[in-house]
């Protein structure tokens, strides 16, 4: 990549920043850094209760050390100073950002937006016919022009969704809140760290700080990289550590936590309910997996032969998918219901249908799929089985599409049986993706939620006796019924080892795969 | 050529096999079908159906209502009922005829409630479980019977809807003559019973925010990822790796603390800000990213564009069908996302409801209408149907890539 390094020379000497404003800013954020660390550290105008404050007291004091020493860089333009002072610019104008729209009530302002949505969404359907003109370009004798209809028309449907929906009243709302001092304080110092960040990655700071190319480029990746890692760490890597130092505690939500250390852990090995609720899931899987797998494989190696008409079949397989585990449920539900539903029906015709074959005297089982503690958990894994079917034969036939043709061609030669091909050479070389599904499989099987929690309501989703109780569903009813989130913390980590521990066992038998095949 | 009658019969022998099987594999394929599109059929009818209708036994597929018809001015129920020449539409002209319950002396099971007036006494009599019974003969319409009165009782006379003829049965017991008519109205009474145009509104906003936001992240992320250098990156791309397997549950505690402490608890917001990025979509971006030829932004480089303009400009109108893979996974997953909505937005805040919250919420409470809950599924399905049925291939293609992963 040295190639890229700009051969021009600089149009611009470094006189051209104003480096003496510059500075100024790099003590402002440093006195400001300073003063944030001492008011949270000593709860002097900013509380913040518990462990948090020393996290935030840590991360404030980092950033105060890093602002004190970008003085010294920029002072002496060495190109360190150029990407710390990006960094804590950036940091100032996100944190000023987010600031400046949570006191003007922007996040939760989508709400009412979701209102005035509720009246114009009909106008979005201007940009769909939008789309769909952009989708015939390719077929007109002018290809360009009808891209551009259809860009504006996407476009004029978004204007005009927006401003029915009040985006200008909006405006002037979100306007007159900024004359609030918890606002425009913070907008000032985003906009202003936000035009320096903007400053120091311009090509004449580049220049100025004498950063090479490989320097420049970690700026780059911050950057690009940042609207995700700010995400990641906010919603994903900090609450997961939280969640470990929850299951360590005994809390109820609201009140100050206290550390128990394993206390909790060491409690669900005795915790009765929960141990019915781990034998429930292993059950279920144990069954379910299967039932949505093994049928999904035959089905993928029909569906990959190449007759007509299996494209249909592999989207109608597909739909279950698609509809969302709530409606199928409630759909189910119906289905199962005992006096009335069509799978009790259907066992009573089928019953009649083999009794005047045979002749033999038959009572055809009536089930009460929904209440019947024996059954409730079957119930379970027929909706499950049922919708997780399809997508594991689209998953088995990407697989089969994977494998080298001429191996069937070979076996064809050698007048090998549609059942022996299958046999030898497509079960053996779909290992990688059987090890997938199946895991895939388990893994959702173990998280079971939805489906009893939809069946069985409006009694507790336990089901009759604890039948259907899963291990999520005992940490829901933990955490946000009964106000247990230490222990309910503690389940949600123990199912969480148990998928770790069956994920790493996928990526052991992977590997054994990859040493056999090379 | 002694050979040529057993190569004809082998390939007539090949050809039997491979219309067998061809014909069993259609065979089971469709038999899946059916039971994957079964549910859906049925959710279909039982969005257009009355509710008696949803409960009726033996349960039937399609919409059904009772008959009327109109008779002098005024609508009458319309009944089915034999006049001799099999089942026939009739309506009731008059109710409380005396009649008897008669009963066949050869076939005690066989009991015919029938107008006195169309019997006479026979005065003889039968005994019957040990009763003495009179008999009578008795007008039936297939005609005439000696049939034991067995004790009095009403009937209604029936008047044939397309004749003249007239027959007698107990109201009550009369089996209706049905039509097969869809309610469409039962979908605007939902609509309007749960304000699920609201619920739907609210989940198409969040969706769109959520595969919005989702993309732009990860075509950053990834871009970052595949292609820029910075120290730290391949670790980073590890432990987003590693964070793909992390079950959401284990989450669901802190973010909902977050969202209290940041004040954001039950609002459309907290089911769309914190949901504006994905570890796997960055996945998926930095694999396509990668594969693409690096001469492609060379030039650009040595023009002097910058890297935000090559990557919307070079590699994104690239990457449509990634992005397109991308759209459908995340579509689905905020469409049909439950449990993080059920933890978020209170049961008292229909405003803020997603489909799924008023679905659930729904199929508690509509035990005695189904037909409006099935209304209502079919509502929440139709966006996502519509959209696979132009994007199939995006949908499967998103299923192949996670098991390449």
């Amino acid at each position: 990549m040295d190639t890229l390094t700009p051969t021009r020379t600089p149009e611009v000497s470094s006189q051209d920043l104003p480096l003496a404003v510059m500075l100024g800013w790099r003590i402002i954020v440093a006195l400001g850094l300073i003063a944030a660390t001492i008011a949270v550290a000593f709860a002097v105008g900013i509380e913040v209760e518990g462990t948090l404050r020393w996290v935030f007291t840590a991360a404030l004091a980092i950033s105060s050390a890093l602002a004190v020493l970008s003085i010294q860089w920029t002072r002496t333009l060495i190109h360190r100073g150029r990407a710390v002072g990006f960094f804590l610019d950036y940091l100032i104008a996100v944190g000023g950002a987010f600031a400046m729209a949570q006191a003007a009530d922007l996040f939760v302002g989508l709400d009412t937006a979701a209102a005035r949505f509720n009246e114009s969404a009909l106008f979005l359907l201007i940009t769909v016919v939008g789309w769909f003109i952009g989708g015939f370009a390719e077929r007109t004798s002018n290809p360009a022009l009808v891209r551009r209809i259809s860009r504006s028309t996407m476009a004029a449907g978004l204007a005009v969704l927006l401003i029915s929906m009040g985006l200008l009243p909006g405006l002037l709302e979100f306007a007159r809140r900024l004359t609030g001092p918890s606002v425009f304080i913070p907008l000032v110092v985003a906009l202003i760290a936000g035009y320096s960040a903007r400053l120091l990655w311009s090509d004449r700071a580049a220049r100025a700080f004498n950063t090479d190319q490989r320097q420049a480029e970690v700026l780059d990746g911050f950057f690009f990289v940042s609207p995700n890692l700010i995400g990641f760490l906010t919603f994903l890597a900090g609450p997961l550590l939280v969640s470990l130092f929850i299951s360590f505690t005994d809390w109820d939500g609201l009140t100050e936590a206290s550390f128990v250390g394993l206390e909790n852990y060491g409690r669900l090995f005795s915790d009765s309910v929960f141990l019915t609720s781990l034998r429930n899931i292993l059950v279920f899987g144990l069954v379910a997996v299967p039932a949505s797998v093994i049928p999904g494989l035959f089905l993928a190696a029909l569906l990959n032969s190449k007759l007509p008409g299996m494209k249909v079949f592999r989207a109608i397989y597909f739909l279950p998918s698609i509809a969302g585990v709530v409606g199928v449920t409630l759909i189910w539900k119906n289905l199962l219901n005992a006096t009335v539903g069509f799978v009790n029906y259907g066992i009573l015709r089928v019953t009649e249908l083999f009794g005047s074959i045979t002749g033999a005297e038959l009572e055809a089982a009536q089930p009460l799929w929904i209440s019947g503690s024996s059954v409730a958990l079957f119930s379970v894994m027929i909706v499950f089985a049922w919708q997780q079917l399809g997508f594991n034969t689209v998953l088995f036939l990407a697989g089969m599409q994977g494998i080298d043709q001429s191996l069937y061609e070979a076996a064809d030669i050698d007048g090998a049986s549609a059942w022996n091909r299958f046999r030898s050479i497509t079960v053996p070389l779909l290992k990688p993706t059987t090890v997938f599904v199946v895991t895939n499989a388990t893994i959702l099987a173990l998280q079971l939620f939805n489906e009893p929690f939809i069946l069985q309501a409006p009694s507790p989703p336990n089901g009759p006796n604890n039948s259907t109780l899963s291990p999520v569903i005992y940490l829901y009813q933990n955490a946000f019924q009964r106000f247990r989130q230490g222990y309910a913390s503690a389940v949600a980590w123990a199912l969480f080892a148990l998928i770790f521990a069956i994920t790493l066992i996928y990526f052991a038998r992977q590997d054994d795969e990859g040493v056999l095949s090379a | 050529m002694p050979d040529a009658p057993t190569q004809q019969q082998d390939r007539r022998r090949r050809l039997l096999r491979t219309i067998v099987g061809r014909g069993g594999a259609y065979l089971i394929l469709i038999g899946f079908a059916a039971i994957m599109l079964f549910p859906f059929v049925y959710m279909a009818t039982g969005a257009v159906k009355t509710p008696s209708d949803t409960f009726r036994y033996p349960p039937k597929v399609l919409p059904r209502v009772p008959l009327v018809a109109e008779i002098d001015g005024e609508e009458r129920e319309v009944f089915s009922l034999d006049f001799g020449s099999g089942e026939e539409r009739a309506v009731l002209v008059e109710t409380g005829v005396d009649a008897g319950l008669f009963v066949d002396p050869d076939d005690p099971e066989r009991a015919v409630p029938w107008p006195l007036e169309l019997a006479t006494e026979t005065g003889s009599s039968v005994n019957m479980e040990g009763e003495s019974l009179p008999t009578y003969e008795v007008e039936l319409v297939a005609g005439t019977e000696t049939l034991a009165l067995q004790r009095n009782t009403a009937v209604g006379r029936f008047q044939q809807l397309d004749g003249d003829g007239v027959t007698y049965a107990v109201p009550r017991t009369a089996t209706p003559a049905e039509t097969i008519e869809a309610q469409w109205g039962n979908f605007s009474e939902v609509i309007g019973l749960r304000d699920l145009d609201r619920a739907l509104t609210n989940t198409m906003l969040v969706t769109i925010l959520v595969v919005a936001g989702t993309l732009f992240t990860s075509i950053m992320g990834g871009y970052a990822f595949a292609r820029v250098r910075f120290p730290g990156r391949d670790k980073m791309f590890l432990a987003y790796l590693g964070s793909i397997m992390i079950p959401f549950i284990v989450l669901i505690i802190p973010l909902f603390q977050l969202m209290v402490g940041l004040g954001w608890v039950n609002s459309i917001g907290s089911l769309v800000w914190p949901f504006l990025f994905n570890a796997y979509g960055t996945f998926l971006m930095r694999q396509f990213f990668i594969a693409i030829p690096k001469d492609l932004e060379e030039a650009a480089f040595i023009d002097g564009a910058k890297r935000g303009r090559i990557l919307w400009t070079i590699f994104v109108p690239l990457s449509w069908p990634a992005i397109a893979t991308l759209a459908t996974f995340m579509f689905l997953y905020a469409w049909n996302s439950f449990i993080w909505p059920l933890v978020s937005i209170n049961v008292a805040n229909a405003d803020n409801f997603v489909l799924t919250l008023a679905l659930q919420q729904l199929g508690g409470t509509a035990g005695e209408s189904p037909n409006l809950l099935f209304a209502g599924i079919v509502l929440s399905v139709l966006v996502p149907f519509t959209v696979f049925a132009f994007a199939q291939r995006y949908f499967v293609e998103n299923v192949a890539t996670s098991g390449i992963k």
